[in-house]
């Protein structure tokens, strides 16, 4: 370990740290456009400069590695005037354009502005004009003159995904991002460029001009897409939710998400969703209030078991709900006695991994539905419940919330179809399901945005989901439907739990730049 | 489709062989495909050139587009490259340029009719002392006057259309 003074605070860091190492681990300030944690070092921004004490020239943060005793400063005037200027030439091609920038808000060409600039530019050179709106296919825009040139894009492409389409093209101020020939940049992983771009040079297409980034609150939680379960940050507002962008955690993803991750608000927010519990065959039956619901399925499933034997019902469950779901859900099956079976929507990728984050397994907590399984003492094999489904009076399915992984979904509902009922524990309104042939009952529940609880990723991790916002207030949790449908009551202040209370929308102070 | 010839990727070989990086090899095998490619750099040479030395194509445009050397357009048979730097500019190189341009009837960076002459200006080309001076493939042509430019010229032309 190696000591040094940051700002005149001690700080003792690994040797081979950089200067700005140890001011991201004492918690200081320091501007810089081109340094990520997460990619090698350029240092081409010039923005990072510090004073160190005994070197008569300022020196860059990023690529100064800490030496024994170093006195280090980056609040000086000196370094202020240095990081004025290196900003100044920053803007000179820049067109100001953040009335138009989908960047605007967190921006860190506004953000440094605010912070070492408010001055008048000394510029007085004509900018130069480059190509603004180019297409670089279904995910990404691209506006070369706001680009900085700090090279984290280019650095992305060439060092995490691997896949090399970005490239800095022309020389001095005519240097310009770009691919080559303006393919697409359309890699499992693109939308992290974006993340990571510092202005408003790349921009999602999904997300561009949808929102204004201070008007969405931000909090953490964990990505459902698969069984990897990154750590990301969601973007909401009282509509519902507008993106997620990757939280750092070096345990899972490091700073990083996959971009079907980023798809999540497609089955989240209230468009594609069961908004009240339903009854009815074929296209043809009513609304419902859930709760009333729940509990009635509840008491028909006891008359049936009662009546004409635990084997008239059978349970499905799916690898999309919290730990503490399933084991509510599965405890209902047990007290029941009736058999459980587990559907695994695709069961020849389930082990496919591509080597940095995507998963086969597109369910967040397979990993704990079986350990679950196998605690309460539930689970029979696939096959059973497809040879005797016509016998059954009863299919009890947790549905998928993720229905985009969960191609299946009309195969399954004909499966079930031959079952006198099917009844749905689902999040999106399908209309596969309000048209099976047998008597179906659906009943709304909540994604995973409006619950808290635990998934376990892939190698047994349990990582905490968190209720952000709740889309459709009549959803129930499967917590909350097993206790009704076992005939306990709701405690109305029982489930909120003290993290929500904290930072529901209007509390919320959270604004997000990476 | 542009194919390099078989002594061509034999030079790429030799040049990847050469270096620590692929990349450090670019510069010699754009010439190499500049020089078969009818003396530009099409975006299909690039994607070959790529597929050769197992390169991302996004890493030779990088260097392609940072040098004023590789043609990005195609060029006449003759490039006339007139110098146009300080001591060349002072014996009259700017006067010259634009003669050649009239004489053929071509704008600078533009391809004659007859797609023989295309005339750039250049940087100096380290031959101040005779200037003023053109480069023409790899040969130097000094001291020039507007009348030994045109006759240098007409001399490449017809030995190029003899061949
Ligand atoms: S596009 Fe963005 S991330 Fe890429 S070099 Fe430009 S400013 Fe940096
Ligand atoms: S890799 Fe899996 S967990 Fe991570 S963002 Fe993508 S879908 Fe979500
Ligand atoms: S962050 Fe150090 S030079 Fe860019
Ligand atoms: S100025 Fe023309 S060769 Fe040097």
């Amino acid at each position: 370990m190696l000591k040094c003074k940051i700002n005149g605070q001690d700080v003792e860091v690994a040797e081979g740290s950089s200067i700005i190492e140890a001011f991201k681990a004492t918690g200081q300030d320091i501007a810089h456009y081109c340094w990520h944690p997460g990619l090698s070092v350029a240092g081409v921004c010039r923005l990072c400069m510090v004073e160190i004490e005994g070197n008569p020239r300022l020196q860059i943060a990023c690529n100064t590695q800490v030496q024994e005793g170093m006195v280090i400063n980056n609040n000086s005037d000196k370094i202020k005037d240095a990081v004025k200027w290196g900003l100044d030439f920053h803007l000179i091609n820049h067109p100001l354009d953040c009335p138009i920038c989908a960047q605007a808000g967190e921006c860190q060409l506004q953000i440094q502005y605010m912070k070492f600039g408010q001055y008048d530019p000394e510029m007085a050179e004509r900018k130069v004009k480059k190509r603004k709106v180019v297409d670089l296919g279904p995910k990404i825009v691209l506006d070369t003159e706001r680009c900085i040139l700090c090279s984290r894009c280019v650095r992305f492409t060439d060092e995490v995904s691997k896949t090399n389409e970005l490239g800095i093209f022309n020389r001095g101020d005519h240097s310009e991002i770009g691919t080559v020939d303006d393919r697409p940049l359309d890699n499992p992983y693109s939308v992290n460029t974006v993340d990571i771009c510092p202005v408003g040079a790349l921009t999602s297409r999904e997300f561009r001009f949808q929102q204004r980034v201070w008007y969405l609150k931000n909090e953490t939680t964990v990505c459902n897409g698969c069984s990897t379960g990154c750590s990301t940050k969601v973007y909401f507002n009282e509509e519902g939710m507008w993106r997620v962008k990757p939280d750092h955690n070096d345990d899972v993803n490091g700073y990083w998400m996959c971009d079907e991750g980023r798809g999540t608000p497609r089955f989240v927010n209230k468009d594609s969703r069961l908004l009240s519990a339903w009854n009815g065959q074929k296209d043809e039956g009513q609304d419902l209030e859930a709760g009333a619901a729940a509990k009635a399925v509840g008491q028909t499933l006891k008359k049936v078991v009662a009546e004409q034997g635990s084997d008239k019902v059978a349970f499905v469950v799916t690898g999309q709900y919290t730990d503490q779901e399933n084991r509510a859900f599965l405890s209902l099956a047990k007290d029941l006695g009736v058999k459980v079976y587990h559907w695994v929507n695709n069961p020849e990728k389930m082990d496919e991994f591509d080597g940095l984050l995507i998963r086969g397994d597109k369910n967040p907590n397979t990993y704990g539905l079986k350990e679950a399984m196998k605690e309460v003492g539930v689970g029979s094999p696939w096959s059973e419940l497809e040879s005797s489904v016509s016998d059954l009076e009863y299919v009890v399915v947790a549905g998928p919330e993720n229905h985009f992984a969960y191609s299946d979904l009309t195969d399954k509902v004909d499966l079930f179809s031959k079952a006198n009922h099917q009844v749905w524990f689902v999040a999106g309104d399908h209309d596969v399901l309000r048209a099976a042939s047998n008597k179906v009952s659906l009943i709304p529940t909540k994604t995973y945005v409006e619950k808290d609880g635990t998934y376990k990723n892939f190698e047994g991790r349990e990582q905490r989901i968190r209720r952000v916002m709740t889309l459709v207030p009549g959803a129930l949790s499967l917590t909350e439907a097993s206790k009704l449908m076992s005939g306990q009551e709701l405690l109305v202040d029982g489930n909120v739990s003290e993290s929500y209370r904290k930072t529901n929308f209007f509390s919320s102070n959270e604004r997000g730049y990476l | 489709m542009f194919q390099l010839s078989p002594a061509g990727i034999d030079f790429v070989k030799t040049e990847l062989n050469r270096y620590e990086t692929k990349r450090s090899a670019i510069l010699p095998c754009l010439y190499k495909v500049q020089e078969e490619n009818g003396g530009w750099v099409s975006p299909e040479a690039v994607n070959h050139l790529a597929d050769v030395m197992d390169i991302p194509a996004a890493h030779i445009n990088e260097v392609l587009y940072f040098y004023t050397m590789y043609n990005k357009k195609p060029v006449g048979r003759l490039h006339v490259q007139v110098c146009a730097t300080i001591s060349c500019a002072m014996n009259g190189a700017r006067e010259l340029a634009k003669h050649i341009c009239d004489k053929y009837q071509v704008k600078e960076g533009e391809i004659s009719d007859d797609g023989m002459v295309t005339v750039t200006k250049v940087e100096c080309l380290g031959s101040c002392g005779t200037a003023p001076m053109m480069q023409i493939g790899n040969a130097y042509y000094e001291n020039l006057t507007k009348e030994s430019a045109i006759e240098v010229i007409e001399d490449l032309k017809k030995k190029s259309t003899n061949q």
